[in-house]
């Protein structure tokens, strides 16, 4: 008849019944420890941010988005209106100061280049210039094509 | 180095990394076997030692220190392993025994326990039980831990640990009796 086996009279092998691990293996895992730990504490805003509460993070990447998103508009819808401000700013200058200005040799523009405006910016010609629209078609078109070898 | 002066160094931002290298290696050894005797493999139990340092690392700043420190490190290590072993069977969608037995193939392959026969058919019963009876056994029998420094580690009650244990230890001495009787195939103490 076979004995039972009884645990109590067994003998214990010791806290540690399996193989030991691979030799130096207690010397090495703290420093493997530490490079995974340490890393991430060089950059304490980073590793601050990780552990915050989940509900902390999607705020504020959610806010990062928004704020994204709203900055993106604000720069895209300033440059829809370019024409209102230059505009604006002229407005306190005399006309004949502007034409003075702009035909002067140093700016190297004529009365030609004024006429050329494109037609959103007519009011302006009209403004400073006053020319009737045959004047302004006759001067452009005793204007040589530069490019008459094409024609 | 006692253990309130590793909190008061690991507090100051100056000494936190000396501090926390001193814990890691007053407490390695321990806590990496208490992790290999649950998963066997050297490989897994690395993994998840380095795991529970890690996440002691992140948390011992909130530690309260309403129990000692070891008995919190042991607690983190303890849910590491269980959380191991019920992830590597709900990712498998392997039955209980299917894992078991993976654990077994390990252990009939550790030069420690293949070369004692009924040292490899302990370590089968061990192995046979489920993972929290498993290690309460682990527990009592190799690491010889108070039941109620056992019950602020796994959470349960002393009396509940000491009835655990009573009834792990008859199914082994069962497991272990039916198996030293000739003839008898390892299924068989089902």
């Amino acid at each position: 008849m076979q004995m039972p086996f009884r645990l109590d009279e067994h003998p214990r092998r010791g806290p540690q019944p399996l193989s030991g691990p691979p030799a130096g293996y207690f010397e090495q895992l703290p420093t493997r420890i530490m490079a995974q730990v340490a890393a991430p504490a060089r950059r304490p805003g980073l590793a601050g941010l990780w552990q915050a509460p989940a509900y902390l993070r999607t705020g504020l990447a959610s806010t990062l988005l928004l704020g994204t998103f709203a900055v993106s508009l604000w720069l895209g819808g300033a440059t829809l209106a370019p024409s209102t401000a230059p505009t604006a700013s002229l407005d306190g200058v005399p006309s004949a100061q502007l034409v003075e200005y702009l035909t002067s040799g140093e700016t190297h523009v004529d009365m030609l280049d004024l006429a050329e405006l494109p037609a959103h910016h007519l009011g302006l010609t009209k403004q400073y210039l006053q020319p009737s629209a045959t004047e302004l078609s006759a001067a452009l078109d005793a204007q040589p094509a530069e490019e008459a070898g094409l024609l | 180095m006692e253990d309130h002066e590793i909190l008061a160094k690991f507090h100051a931002p100056a000494s936190r990394n000396l501090a926390f290298n001193q814990l890691v290696r007053k407490y390695q050894q321990k806590v990496y076997w208490h992790v290999r005797k649950m998963v066997i493999d050297h490989a897994d139990a690395d993994d998840l030692t380095q795991d529970v340092f890690v996440k002691v690392w992140k948390n011992l700043e909130n530690f309260r220190q309403d129990a000692q420190l070891f008995t919190w490190i042991y607690r983190i290590a303890t849910n590491e392993c269980l959380s191991f072993l019920q992830s590597k069977r709900r990712r498998f969608f392997l039955p209980l025994n299917d894992v078991g037995a993976e654990l077994a193939a390990k252990l009939e392959a550790d030069p420690a326990v293949a070369g004692n026969e009924i040292e490899l058919k302990l370590q089968r019963a061990i192995l046979r039980l489920p993972d929290k009876q498993r290690l309460v056994f682990n527990l009592r029998y190799y690491d010889e831990m108070p039941y109620e420094q056992m019950a602020e580690v796994t959470g349960t009650s002393v009396g509940a640990l000491k009835a655990s244990y009573h009834h792990a230890a008859r199914k082994i001495e069962e497991y272990v009796t039916k198996a030293d009787n000739p003839g008898w195939s390892a299924g068989e103490a089902d």
